[in-house]
């Protein structure tokens, strides 16, 4: 690894100051658990990294909101997502995936912010919060917007972020009338990066699905709307003969998947298949009709 | 005579504690990572980039200026120190840093000394090597015919008889040819009821100890020098270091505390010759610490092919067996020449086979070395031959427990080489795996997407001979005892189980015996920690040790003259001969089984090795016949060790082996690009975490006893290594009826078989 500046600003805008630079490799820090990986194997070489453990306008608190949504601070680690009363009130699909992502000593150090923000097709978040339909709160130069998480890739490591903006927060609406759940697959270890990750939520009204919110990542080159699935799902009944075999079909035929070190396309392919069947039968076992 | 500590016998067979739980426990155990010295330098290597190339130019100018370098050292300058700067244990073929050529991804080719790592870490990106580009080979097939030859000549070390024959041949890959012939292989296909040919494949794993290499030189004097190391092996890297430098072995001094790990990474010589080199050339202290990521440049278990044809009676018992094994032994020989022959011998198997004929090569390619992993090459075997043997069972319609009771040597007959079998109980340890798992009674396989199989495999390994251990055991006058030897503490649980032979023939507490870590200047010489060799080996060593402490201390006592019926105290018998309590008893040991080297080209020999050690797997398995997923529900590992010195240490062995074992059948494989490691890192080289471990673990010690072991021990260090693969893929077939023939055996790889078994089936 080489050498570099690491830049700790106390306030937002001194941070913010310090990415807007000519430098694209300067980058900002949160828990650093997936820029160290790069910065060890040498892909990744900043001359500068803004850390922003010290910046004291940074928000690490997860708050319920009186319509029932989260606010969660994008310095909150992933461990307290996973331990929050409110998380499990308000979303317990986020409360449940959490003891499989990654490993215990990188939920420790890893942050909202900095997971949703390193653009890695192969994290969990970025799928269950957009079946959550969740928005980024980000923050700039000239001020702050709003980004649906659903929208947030533009790319394999990319994001439609700017270099000057961070995600300052992510806002988690009321989850009312809904159910969901996230699928982990891992084709080495059980604690690996996914080579599959699905995450799913229903909005079932008179045993039909009146909504539906599908996401796919690490099978794809990035996170991935199921349209195709959702359609299908849409105004369905949820008892109809062979519907989540074919809205897993729709999935597998319609989303190009890739090969990386987990498995090829094909198996990927074929693992979408059967886990977006499985994932949607587990989720509306015994929902209410 | 008695003392305080005496007590009664029994404390070999006693699940002592082990001596450093506490240390470890609380974090103050020594490991060589911890220790630093005044003036100390630290090392960062600078590696290849090509797999094969030479070397046009190495420009260390902008390293050299970077601030706080103190030195940035190349080939050239290893050269000015030792002429011939080329290491190994069984060749002499590695360059201290890489002359004229690199020969792979990985290789240290130049090194940057600092003060501060990071400033060493930060130069090292700033050397350029510019090189002309060789063509590579990578296959262990290709190589036995390959134009691209790693090695212009072949270098062997003088130490091993049977590698003479390869001095200064050109033009080869192959770094050893080891054969065995037995009985008449031709006839015996010609005219048997079938014949089966197979090919297996086992992939390029890596040892990962989570230590990593470790090795800090520092010089002493004019002309001596101590090195503190990870090493498995402190008596070989003095006679190596000494040979490098040509200095008498006296003038080195190599010290081992505890290691996190070794599994065979650690073994012979790795970074020693380095850090020795470049102390002396800079006169300082160094060290060099390796990162996880670099273990993977280092050393690697071998990926090997066995190409196995046997021919079967209609009554299932085989005839004869042929054997070709090849080696992927990277770009240095490292020990892979030993694995060639010592596991090579045993490729037919536990089975009593008439018309033999073995075929074992050692093959250079441009990919990392690769050396001893836990199993010596012998799980890569019993992978091939208990495969095939399931394929045998199958095609025959014969249990496969069945089949295996039909063939397999008992006490009495003579294996392949010609030795006669002795204390290797095969059937008693196959029964042991195959009554606990009820193997005679109906498994339920399930239904629906879920299938569950079960699978046993039995396999063995010789122990490497002749190799020698010696040990001393001191009384001090206050009657309190020492045991120094170079056996190393890798977590094994050695110094508890020898302080226990000494506590036993001395008969005083295990738990009062101080054991003295490896220091070449003070313990005495042995082979290495390595094979299951350390508990017969050393253990007589220590035996014969205390014994001879036992016999002076005897003799002290009898001169003291003292009236009839009096027990005075060890600390009394010094007392009394010295004056006061003064005096040291030095009681020394040493060991080395009879061993008669095999006929070079039959393999033949009466006695090829001093004990054998038997392993056998079972597991039960579940298959997700839509993902291919497969999950192990219980592995039960039964071995033979003898009698157990320490049965809880005993029990940790095996489950221990045997989980390891799991992660090179069903998870790990280095992956390689243009001989580039892609997956060096723990991010994505997986190892079996906690939720990779079976539900159901059971361990078997068979009650044997190792007739010639010291109180009936043997090793059992790799015993439970052996049958895991091919148990599972057995597991796999039985389940959902597709066979796996290369390792790892990944939901993939079942997946695709079993949709090309659909696709067969539906045309």
């Amino acid at each position: 690894m080489r050498g570099f500046e690491l830049i700790r600003p106390t306030r937002m805008q001194d941070a913010l100051a310090a990415l807007g630079g000519e430098d694209p490799t300067v980058r900002a820090m949160s828990g650093g658990t997936g820029l160290m990986l790069m910065m060890k194997s040498g892909v990744f070489q900043p001359s500068a990294l803004v850390s922003l453990a010290d910046v004291e306008d940074a928000s690490t608190s997860i708050d319920r909101l009186d319509d029932g949504s989260l606010r969660i601070g994008a310095m909150c680690s992933l461990s307290a997502l996973e331990t929050s009363a409110e998380v499990r009130a308000a979303a317990p699909m986020m409360s449940d995936a959490m003891p499989r992502l990654s490993n215990r000593r990188v939920r420790n150090v890893a942050r909202v912010g900095g997971n949703l923000a390193h653009g890695d097709p192969h994290m969990d978040l970025p799928p269950v919060l957009a079946a959550l339909e969740t928005r980024v709160e980000v923050t700039g130069p000239d001020g702050t917007r709003e980004i649906p998480v659903a929208e947030l890739y533009s790319g394999y490591y990319e994001t439609v972020l700017e270099p000057s903006e961070l995600i300052t927060a992510a806002l988690v609406p009321a989850q009312d009338g809904w159910i969901s759940t996230y699928t982990k697959i891992t084709t080495r270890a059980a604690e690996d990066w996914p080579a599959l990750g699905i995450a799913a939520a229903l909005r079932i009204r008179d045993g039909s699905i009146a909504q539906a919110r599908v996401f796919v990542s690490a099978a794809t080159e990035r996170l991935s709307r199921a349209e195709a699935t959702e359609a299908l799902l849409t105004g369905a009944p949820v008892d109809r003969d062979g519907l989540f075999a074919q809205a897993a079909d729709a999935a597998a035929d319609s989303l190009e998947t890739v090969e990386d070190a987990q498995g090829s396309a094909t198996y990927k392919s074929a693992l979408l298949r059967i886990t977006m069947r499985r994932t949607l039968e587990r989720l509306t076992t015994g929902a209410t009709q | 005579m008695k003392d305080d500590t005496t007590i009664s016998a029994g404390q070999v067979g006693r699940s002592v504690k082990r001596h450093e739980s506490h240390e470890k426990v609380t974090g103050t155990a020594e490991y060589v990572h911890n220790l630093s010295v005044p003036g100390m330098l630290h090392i960062k290597v600078f590696r290849s980039t090509l797999a094969h190339g030479r070397i046009l130019s190495i420009d260390t100018s902008a390293a050299q200026a970077f601030p706080g370098v103190h030195a940035v050292l190349t080939g050239a300058d290893i050269k000015a120190l030792v002429p011939n700067p080329y290491f190994g244990p069984a060749f002499h073929d590695q360059p201290v840093l890489a002359i004229d050529k690199v020969r792979y991804v990985g290789e240290p080719v130049a090194v940057v000394l600092a003060s501060d790592p990071y400033v060493a870490a930060e130069a090292v990106e700033m050397i350029f090597a510019e090189y002309e580009e060789l063509p590579a080979v990578y296959d262990e097939i290709e190589a036995m015919d390959s134009e691209v030859i790693v090695h212009d000549e072949l270098k062997p070390a003088g130490t091993f008889p049977d590698l003479k024959h390869l001095v200064g041949l050109r033009d080869t890959n192959v770094a050893l040819d080891y054969q065995l012939r037995r009985g008449n292989v031709e006839a015996a296909f010609a005219e048997a009821a079938h014949v089966f040919e197979d090919e297996f494949r086992t992939q390029a794993v890596m040892h990962t100890p989570l230590e990593p290499m470790v090795s800090l030189a520092v010089p002493q004097g004019r002309d001596r020098l101590t090195l503190h190391t990870a090493s498995q092996s402190p008596s070989f890297v003095r006679s190596e270091i000494a040979r490098l430098l040509g200095w008498p072995e006296n003038r080195v001094q190599v010290k081992v505390p505890f290691l996190g790990g070794g599994f065979g990474a650690k073994l012979y010589i790795k970074l020693e010759a380095l850090v020795a080199c470049v102390a002396l050339i800079v006169r300082r202290p160094v060290k060099l610490s390796l990162t996880m990521e670099e273990q993977f440049y280092t050393i690697t278990k071998h990926a090997s092919t066995f190409r196995i044809k046997s021919a079967v009676d209609a009554g299932g018992r085989i005839t004869a067996r042929r054997c070709e094994v090849f080696w992927n032994g990277g770009a240095y020989a490292d020990i892979g020449p030993r694995v060639t022959q010592k596991s090579g011998f045993t490729a037919p198997g536990p089975y009593n086979i008439e018309n033999v004929e073995i075929d074992s090569y050692a093959l250079y390619t441009n990919r990392p070395p690769a050396g001893a992993f836990r199993g010596f090459g012998i799980p890569q075997l019993v992978w091939a031959y208990e495969s095939q043997m399931d394929v045998i069972a199958d095609r025959l319609g014969m249990d496969p427990v069945e089949i295996r009771r039909r063939n397999l040597l008992v006490d009495g007959d003579l294996h392949a080489t010609g030795t006669p079998m002795k204390d290797a109980p095969f059937l008693d340890v196959l029964n042991a795996v195959a009554e606990r798992m009820d193997w005679d009674k109906p498994f339920d396989k399930g239904t629906g997407p879920l299938r569950r199989g079960r699978g046993i495999a039995i396999g063995f390994k010789a122990s490497i001979a002749p190799t020698t251990s010696v040990a001393t055991v001191t009384i001090a006058a206050d009657g309190s005892c020492s045991l120094l030897m170079s056996t190393v503490d890798m977590g094994q649980g050695s110094d508890t189980a020898m302080s226990q032979i000494v506590a036993e023939v001395l008969g005083i507490a295990a738990e009062s015996i101080r054991v003295v870590h490896p220091d070449t200047d003070a313990t005495p010489y042995d082979m290495a920690t390595l094979g299951s060799r350390s508990t017969f080996h050393m253990g007589h060593a220590v035996r014969l040790a205390a014994e001879d402490a036992r016999r002076k201390l005897d003799e002290m006592t009898d001169n003291l003259a003292l009236p009839e019926g009096s027990t005075p105290t060890w600390a009394e018998v010094f007392r009394k001969t010295f004056g006061m309590q003064a005096g040291t008893i030095v009681g020394t040991g040493t060991y080395i089984p009879s061993y008669i080297s095999p006929d070079p080209v039959s393999g033949q020999s009466a006695n090829v090795t001093p004990y054998w050690m038997v392993g056998a797997t079972g597991v039960e398995i579940e298959v997700d016949t839509e993902t291919g997923a497969v999950k192990v529900l219980r592995l039960v590992s039964a071995g033979d060790l003898g009698e157990p010195l320490n049965p809880r240490i005993v029990e940790t062995q095996l489950s221990g082996a045997a989980l390891m074992q799991i992660g090179g059948a069903m998870l790990e494989r280095m992956d390689f690009d243009a001989g580039q490691v892609t997956n060096a890192s723990f991010a994505d080289y997986k190892i079996p975490g906690i939720r990779d471990i079976p539900a159901r673990i059971e361990n078997i010690i068979v009650p044997a006893s190792q007739t010639d072991g010291p109180f009936g021990a043997k090793g059992v260090g790799e015993t439970s290594t052996f049958g895991v693969a091919p148990a599972i893929a057995r597991a796999v077939h039985d389940a959902v009826g597709v066979r796996v023939d290369h390792l790892p055996i990944t939901a993939e790889q079942v997946f695709t078989k079993l949709r090309e078994m659909e696709s067969s089936h539906a045309k």
